[in-house]
């Protein structure tokens, strides 16, 4: 038996486990009184159904309330996680039809600048809102005589980051909603555009936007992972994080009283996510069936409530009572822009012009088990980094962006560094691209696997470059092997070898990437040790390495 | 079963006998025949409600609907092929969709409700002192908004800081500007297309190439400010009930009038009529003969017009069922529009409005 046959076999005894447990749950429901009105919709039991839904990951604090939902609908919903960038992507080029019957991320703003995603939407219902909002340390609120953050505009908290005062955490723009939101809501407010985003107002906006950005000291391709660094970072560190109001006080409930966060809505302007559960045209009419029951389930009021209650977001139907911890005075919504152009336009900048250059070091296995299609994989994945093709700056090697490429076996066989310039000049980031490219397709498959080696030499060849630039960048280590380190130092040495860094390389994180036969217990213990994160590429080493730009 | 009653139904409506099976509603348990149709988000939970799924079930029916915005409706009625009916919220895509299923008849119009502009009680105030706005102390206290001085201050990009009484309103600044779906796939943001060429066109609807000429300036400004539209009218009025949102937004009397009428608190919300304003009227698109009869039932049947006027609706054939509905209720609705000085633009026809729609939207012809 073939792996693929294995695996529909095992999802079909799910799906029928599923099916027996929901066809109880529907025959005892039946005698229960329901709990809502009469002039509610009722919710059927009698069709039990899957709904497969392709989410954004901030909506796993729902599965609670939608267990309560699968009582009383009988609909299942089955999730898959994705960026709400790459998901609108996946939309638009027809990849989630048929695989998925609905989508759920935070907005469907930018999925519907594009005409073909847009078709793609049989309807859309917003079931909670949160606006994107920024969550300041205590400590720092008192030192900047914020009071209790109630009256603070963009203004101050660019002004504050400009001059050093405020440091903070945000998520890649051209992957998550609420870095994109941010985003809007702060070229919006430094341009004083007085309605929705245009060209110009990001060409006004963009020295304040530069200022603003100085102050961000972590990035990250998820809103999860960036909540750990926060927790992770030496006090003093980072001062803020920005993220949905409903993130920030929910993370609260899990820091020490040190690092408690004061959401603060800036008064001139918030960007709001509404999160639409939206139906795709692709669905058949038994999920549209199920869509139907458990949108009318999650709009009752006393399901907001519990929504609200649980996910500190903010009930859409009216008069169902928001959760006591969330402030009802009112904020200006600022517009989002009302075109691909100008949203990409807005990304692009960000990634190539605003936002603080990065240092990226790749450390590569290229032992002898990479021979062959293992090592055309990687060559490929790493080669499209260097595309230029890439309107909103979601995967390519950025403009000003430092980028070393390790290559290693037995030992390090090589390294070379390339700085891709800023556009404009001469030569421009192309050349430099296309240079990056051919070494990545000279790499060549031969030796041992010297891993700790290896990594302890990408510290050594960040510490020299930051001692010759003398700059301040996003630095990060990913280090790919398909294999068990074998050679050299091992992971005891490596650890004593972190204990001994200093602060800042200390804090520089490693995302090790496993891939073909690698020692999953090795990678984990350096993305645990350097506060990184272990990524799967055994399924698509294209899929990963793209992925990762965004913690870059 | 239900799906031999299908077959057979479609034989005999390919036959030319249409009432021949149809369920007669007389005593007894009646088998009910599914309708499947498509209907703006606006009638969902019309559809939805208990009292009416029973009062077309006394009837043999069963509506099905899938809830799409009204504008795109037509591509979704020729994308799906087991449609009894379409059911949207304006006339202007109807012709469209008969076109696509090749239907003549004129379609009935059950129920209307005009587009309104629903705002914050402050708001409405701030707006009252600086002339956008009237109170009408006698009838009801009816707010009025006044489409030429709200037009003069969208050309003059006013804002919202500039007007006397705004300060004690931190939330109120930038460009004034009405929220509204997007016009391209939503009924309820073409028709606010439709209403401003009307005035911007000396009060005229525009039916010729000199009409789109003169409007597609402010259009186009009246759009772009707004940045990101949403799809459906449910969204923008979803939003601003949650507190997020443009204070102003344009949207259904029947999507305040259903909330007043369920007893829900709609807080500080306030409705105020245009003093020019187009008029939605809901028509049901009927490709069967079940879904003829849907139509003719939901204009027909006293229960379901009762129903609709419950839903915020305003019946055609029962002009006091509304105004006995939201007798007392909170927000204040005109009773009667007509007494209210509420007047009514034709909308332009398909091709016009496609064509204005476009130059809103920054690609005119």
């Amino acid at each position: 038996m073939n792996p693929t046959k294995h695996r529909s076999w095992r999802l079909a005894a799910t799906a029928l486990a599923l099916l027996v447990a929901t066809a109880c749950t529907s025959a005892s429901h039946s005698d229960v009184p329901p709990t809502a009105k009469p002039t509610d919709a009722p919710a059927p039991t009698a069709q039990p159904g899957v709904l497969r839904v392709l989410a954004g990951s901030e909506l796993q604090d729902m599965a609670p309330v939608l267990e309560e939902a699968q009582k009383a609908t009988g609909v299942t919903v089955q999730f898959a996680w994705t960026g709400s960038l790459d998901g609108a992507d996946a939309v638009s080029s027809g990849r989630a039809d048929g695989k998925y019957d609905a989508v759920w991320f935070p907005s469907n703003q930018y999925l519907r600048l594009d005409d073909a995603g847009k078709a793609k939407l049989l309807s859309e219902t917003p079931v909670m809102v949160s606006p994107v909002a920024v969550g300041v340390r205590s400590s720092v609120l008192n030192d900047l005589g914020w009071a209790d953050g109630s009256k603070v505009t963009w203004a101050q908290i660019g002004d504050a980051a400009s001059a050093g005062k405020l440091s903070y955490g945000m998520a890649d723009p051209s992957r998550s909603n609420s870095g994109f939101s941010t985003l809007v809501a702060v070229a919006s407010a430094f341009s004083g555009a007085g309605a929705a985003l245009t060209e110009a107002d990001v060409q006004k906006a963009s020295p304040s936007l530069k200022k603003f950005f100085t102050g961000q000291k972590l990035t990250s391709g998820s809103s999860g992972w960036l909540a750990q660094a926060y927790t992770r970072a030496e006090s003093g560190k980072v001062g803020a994080l920005v993220n949905y109001e409903s993130v920030l006080l929910s993370l609260n409930k899990s820091l020490a009283p040190d690092q408690q966060l004061t959401v603060v809505r800036p008064v001139d302007g918030v960007v709001s996510a509404d999160y639409p559960l939206s139906l795709l045209t692709s669905a058949s009419q038994r999920e549209r069936e199920s869509f139907q029951r458990l949108t009318a389930y999650l709009l009752k009021e006393d399901v907001q409530k519990r929504i609200s209650e649980l996910t500190l977001r903010r009930p859409v139907t009216p008069g169902a009572t928001a959760a006591p911890t969330l402030p009802s005075d009112r904020r200006r919504e600022l517009p989002f822009p009302g075109s691909r152009a100008v949203a990409d336009g807005l990304l692009a900048s960000y990634q190539n012009e605003l936002r603080r250059p990065s240092r990226t070091v790749y450390v590569l296995d290229t032992s002898g088990s990479m021979e062959g299609a293992r090592l055309n994989s990687l060559k490929a994945a790493l080669g499209r980094l260097t595309g230029t093709d890439d309107t909103r700056g979601v995967s390519r090697f950025r403009d000003r962006e430092e980028v070393t490429l390790i290559s290693f076996a037995s030992k390090v066989k090589w390294a070379k560094t390339h700085a891709v310039p800023a556009s404009g000049g001469q030569p421009g980031p192309a050349a430099e691209l296309a240079s990056i490219n051919a070494d990545v397709q000279s790499l060549a498959a031969e030796g041992g696997t010297a891993l700790y080696d290896s990594l302890e030499e990408a510290y050594r060849v960040i510490d020299r470059q930051q001692k010759a630039a003398g700059d301040d960048r996003f630095t990060s280590i990913v280090l790919m092997t398909d294999g068990e380190s074998n050679e050299g130092a091992t992971d005891g040495d490596f650890k004593k070898f972190h204990d001994g860094l200093p602060a800042g390389p200390k804090s520089i994180p490693v995302f090790p990437i496993k891939f073909g036969e690698a020692a999953v217990s090795q990678l984990q213990g350096i993305a645990d040790l350097t506060g990184g994160k272990l990524f799967d590429g055994t399924a698509s080493l294209d899929g990963v390495f793209e992925e990762i730009r965004g913690y870059q | 079963m239900r799906r031999a009653l299908g077959v057979l139904a479609a034989l005999v409506l390919l036959g030319g006998v249409t009432y021949a099976l149809i369920p007669d509603s007389g005593p007894g348990p009646t088998k009910l025949v599914t309708v499947t149709g498509l209907i703006g988000s606006e009638k969902r939970a019309f559809f939805e409600n208990q009292q009416v799924k029973d009062e077309l079930a006394k009837q043999g029916l069963e509506v099905r609907a899938d809830s799409t915005g009204s504008w795109t409706m037509s591509d979704k009625a020729k994308q799906q092929t087991d449609l009894d009916f379409a059911f949207p919220a304006s006339a202007a895509p109807v012709k469209e969709i008969q076109h696509i299923w090749g239907l003549q008849d004129s379609p009935l119009v059950p129920f209307y409700s005009p587009l309104v502009i629903v705002t914050h009680a402050p708001v409405a105030r701030v707006l009252q002192e600086n002339n956008l706005a009237t109170l009408d102390d006698s009838d009801h206290g009816v707010w009025t908004f006044k489409m030429d001085a709200y037009l003069a201050a969208l050309k003059s990009g006013r804002k919202w800081q500039d007007l006397v009484g705004a300060a004690a309103h931190p939330e109120l600044s930038g460009t004034i500007f009405v929220t509204t779906t997007d016009p391209q796939s939503s009924s309820s943001g073409a028709m606010y297309i439709a209403l401003l060429s009307y005035i911007l066109n000396n009060r005229q609807v525009v039916s010729d190439q000199a009409g789109i000429d003169a409007t597609k300036d402010v259009l186009h400004t009246a759009t772009a400010l707004q940045g990101g539209q949403k799809s459906s009218s449910d969204e923008p009025f979803k939003d601003f009930g949650a507190g997020v949102g443009n204070p102003l937004v344009f949207a259904y009397e029947s999507q305040v009038a259903q909330l007043a009428l369920s007893g829900t608190s709609t807080g500080d919300m306030v409705v105020m009529y245009p003093d020019t304003t187009i008029y939605s009227d809901h028509t049901v698109v009927a490709r069967s003969a079940n879904g003829q009869k849907l139509a003719s039932l939901l204009q027909d049947d006293e229960e379901l017009r009762r129903l609709e006027a419950r839903f915020g609706f305003r019946p055609q054939a029962d002009p006091s069922a509304f105004a006995k509905a939201v007798q007392g209720k909170k927000p204040d609705f005109a009773p009667d529009l007509t007494a209210a000085k509420v007047k009514q633009p034709q909308v332009p026809a398909q091709d016009y409005l496609l064509k204005l729609v476009a130059a809103a939207k920054g690609n005119a012809q």
